[in-house]
């Protein structure tokens, strides 16, 4: 070989040797690393071979012979075995690396490291790593393991009929995404859901930063007197828990006996607003209640904003000549939208998966006619739904892993544009 | 290249393992099956939440005749499924559990309960009814353990005895009330209690042939669904029953009206009646008074059973057991200390039943009643029909067209959902 032939080329020999892993090293003469790779490997096909055949044989079948196999099981499995074999992968990568740059140290003349300077080395430099390492390690299980099952499982029929230990579960591929836009049952649905979730999300969330901005604009005014009691009263619907609002206003909403039919509006002489049976109401009600459930943080935020721009922007401008409405167009909102614009973002895809709000004040309700889903559902409550009432958990799945893919993109685009934003240098 | 190809030879190492792969062991499988089952230590069932005490005494008997400890832990009935489907595969769940008959379909198909062999000499102990509750395409799943349905509950302060039929019911809610607020309020937009309406009409749900439900057979838009629809939403439109007693919080509205002491009766079921107890209500219980078409309001049966987990590595013990809590002698310990009531011919004419108010409506009422279809495809009728009452009974379109166009939500969804190849 080419290799062995250059005299100097440790580089290349040590990392051919490194296919098996340790090899490398013990011929770069560090040999007691290379005894703990090559044990570390070895162990590595030991302790997980199992696994790695059980799991891998599973993902790919997902179980041939009832009641032998349990489909689900083996998914599981299968994607644990995949985690696994990404760890070897990477360990197996690290350790041609490193044989090669051993090999490139001795190519160039300098002596390789022995095992005290790396552990050494790896105590000094690398010890926020190591602190980290487990950590990381853990996270991988508790957030990529279930993201990935759920992922898969939108590939699979497991629903009522699919279902272990009565049945098999099978890859079905695209099926569900498919469905949802060629079976009518499920487009239907799936289309006004989905609407209804775009504009729910938009309305809401702007008309919550619109309400929030706008009072802390005004209460930051100077001459305001009772600044602070102004302040804590608004900041109250914050303080009480979301979920024991929505509850009282749901009572509050209902048609007959709620208050805001019998006493609010009646005082001025409105007749009765079908507020929970009528859907177009319905939706007034909550995107109400979650304009007043998501002010007060918004005005908190910006009022923070508020007291850092400098007044002499607004002096200049008044020397100029602008007006009240020219200066917080030019200058506060701004100052304001820069400085909170991604915490903004948040409160648009913390809306999109509000299933607080949707859920708790009407379930997902009223009746639409024609349709499965409820007048207010939202694609979270909807997805709810479908794995509570019918089981449907390969639909469910598929459906989560469109809204994911709305969620991040939105966030992706948006953080990119607020980074172009504040690069152009507003503050 | 050479890191290349190092790249790519982790999964073919990998792939060369899993060709030689799988399970090698299929002896190991269904060992047990067929042969005699050999007496185990103990058996676990799961029972309802705070109504243990009334399995102790029956687990105490058995352990003293068998030998078999009894192990039961509580926990809410609806969360057993789940749990069942996640403890089973690893032999850690139940031997017996309990559940509520219409989840018998959905568990059945997903194989999480066993069949029973029980003979129909101890079978015909137990309410028709009850037995065919927890039939599942001509397979016993279980033994009834209790049985529920909607009564009319009153309030005494308001009214002296129930009334024969909701004519009377009618004209009661027309005029004085007695001093209550409303005369009587039902959630009828739930088709849990509207369907006693529907089907005292000639209304059904699935066409049941001889047991056998026939999923492809609506009866929600014949003849009597609809004029069961529209005996409901005359309720509504005059005004006897409020606008907001509609949707999903309805029920909850009732039961605050009729504490709060503003309503004269209520249609709800057996599980009620202590929380109006408490609220200090003296309540009256009756069967529901005859529709104006002299026909009894078939109200839905809920029947709770035993089933024995498909899971279970003691299934003929486990049988054994389900067998024995559920004899007379135990049924009526249970009754007595529980309150609720089983399906067993003889205590239904048992003084212990007969002569008390409560017990014997939900009795009677139950055998007018139609049990709750156990079948999977149920799921899909719920929601679009509760949405078909809400609109009618809000006039937003008339019955017809309503239930029409929920027949044709659920018929799609059971293709889209339940075609189960």
């Amino acid at each position: 070989m080419e290799a062995l032939a250059n005299q100097s080329n440790h580089r290349k020999t040590s990392a051919l040797l490194s296919i098996i892993p340790g090899i490398g090293q013990v011929y770069n003469k560090q040999r007691i690393k290379g005894a703990l790779f090559l044990i570390l490997a070895a162990s590595y096909f030991v302790v997980f071979g199992n696994l790695l055949n059980m799991g891998l044989w599973g993902f790919f079948t997902l179980g041939t012979e009832l009641p032998r196999d349990h489909s689900i099981i083996l998914l599981v499995q299968g994607v644990i075995a995949f985690i696994v074999i990404g760890f070897g992968i990477a360990f197996y990568v690290f350790n041609i690396y490193d044989a090669f740059q051993n090999g490139k140290k001795r190519d160039q003349g300098f002596a390789v490291t022995t095992i005290k300077e790396q552990y050494q080395n790896v105590i000094d430099k690398g010890f926020p790593y190591l602190l980290v390492g487990p950590g990381f390690f853990i996270l991988i299980f508790v957030v990529v393991f279930p993201i990935l099952f759920m992922v898969f499982l939108a590939f699979t029929n497991y629903d009522l009929y699919h279902s272990p230990p009565a049945k098999l579960v099978d890859w079905v591929g695209v099926q569900n995404f498919s469905d949802m836009f060629t079976m009518d049952i499920w487009r239907n649905t799936f289309v006004s859901v989905f609407a209804w979730t775009i504009i729910w999300t938009f309305t809401a969330t702007t008309l919550q930063v619109a309400v929030g901005i706008f009072l802390a604009v005004v209460i930051n005014q100077k001459d305001l007197k009772f600044k602070g009691i102004i302040r804590t009263l608004l900041i109250l619907p914050w303080a009480v828990p979301a979920f024991v609002s929505i509850l009282v206003f749901s009572g509050m909403f209902n048609d007959s006996f709620g208050a805001i039919n019998n006493d609010i509006l009646a005082a001025f002489g409105i007749d009765p607003i079908p507020w929970l049976t009528d859907p177009q109401w319905t939706k007034v009600a909550i995107i109400f209640i979650q304009t007043w459930l998501g002010f007060p943080f918004i005005m908190a935020m910006t009022t923070g904003v508020l007291q850092s721009i400098p007044e002499e922007l607004y002096e200049a401008a008044t020397v100029d000549g602008a007006t009240v409405w020219d200066k917080f167009r030019s200058i506060t909102l701004p100052m304001i939208l820069a400085a909170t614009a991604p915490i903004i973002i948040t409160q648009y895809t913390f809306n999109f998966n509000n299933f607080n709000v949707i859920y708790l004040f009407n379930e997902g309700g009223p009746a639409v006619a024609g349709q499965s889903a409820g007048g207010t559902d939202i694609l979270i409550s909807w997805i709810y739904n479908l794995t509570m009432t019918s089981a449907q958990y390969s639909k469910a799945a598929a459906v989560t892993v469109l809204l994911s893919v709305v969620i991040v993109t939105v966030a992706l685009i948006n953080f990119k544009r607020t980074k172009a934003f504040k690069d152009e240098g507003m503050m | 290249m050479k890191k290349i190809m190092a790249y790519m030879l982790t999964p073919v190492l990998a792939f060369g393992v899993l060709s030689a792969c799988g399970p090698q062991d299929s002896s190991g499988s269904g060992s047990n099956t067929g042969k005699a089952e050999k007496k185990p230590d103990k058996l676990v069932v799961w029972e309802d939440t705070d109504k243990g005490v009334g399995l102790e005494p029956a687990a105490k008997s058995f352990e003293k005749k068998y030998g078999i400890k009894i192990q039961f832990k509580e926990m809410p009935m609806l969360d057993q499924q789940d749990k069942l489907r996640l403890d089973g595969p690893t032999h850690k769940g139940a031997d017996i559990i309990t559940t509520p008959h219409d989840r018998i379909g959905p568990l059945a198909t997903e194989g999480l309960i066993e069949p029973l062999n029980i003979s129909s000499e101890i079978t015909s102990q137990y309410t028709d009814s009850s037995i065919s509750a927890l039939t599942f395409k001509g397979k016993l799943y279980g033994l009834p353990k209790s049985t529920e349905t909607p009564v009319f509950i009153y309030n005494k302060k308001y009214m002296k005895e129930a009334p024969a039929t909701l004519d009377d019911l009618y004209k009661f809610s027309k005029g004085d009330k007695g001093g209550a607020q409303y005369g009587f309020l039902a959630n009828w937009t739930d088709f849990y209690f509207a369907h006693g309406i529907l089907s005292g009409y000639g209304g059904y749900v699935f066409k049941d042939n001889n047991g056998t439900l026939d999923t492809k057979d609506l009866g929600l838009t014949n003849k009597g669904s609809l004029e069961g629809a529209d005996y409901i939403s005359k309720w509504y439109k005059e005004g006897l029953f409020p606008k907001g007693i509609i949707g999903k919080k309805a029920g909850q509205t009732i039961d605050g009206l009729f504490n709060e002491k503003k309503v004269a009766s209520v249609m709800n079921g057996p599980w009620s009646f202590q929380g109006y107890k408490d609220a200090g209500i003296d309540i009256g219980v009756a069967p529901m008074p005859k529709l104006p078409n002299g026909e009894y309001v078939k109200t839905f049966i809920g029947v709770k059973g035993w089933n024995v987990s498909a899971y279970s590595e003691h299934k003929k013990w486990a049988q054994k057991f389900v067998e024995w809590i559920t004899n007379e002698e135990n049924a009526k310990i249970r009754y007595e200390k529980t309150q609720e009531i089983p399906p067993i011919k003889a205590l239904m004419k048992d003084p212990i039943i007969a002569d008390n108010e409560a017990a014997k409506a939900v009795a009677v009422q139950s055998e007018r009643g139609v049990p709750m279809p156990n079948v999977p495809e149920m799921a899909e009728v719920w929601v679009p029909v509760g949405n078909a009452l809400q609109l009618t009974a809000t006039g937003k379109q008339d019955s017809k067209k309503a239930l029409e166009d929920a027949s044709k939500t659920i018929e799609q969804n059971i293709k889209a959902k339940h075609t189960g190849k």
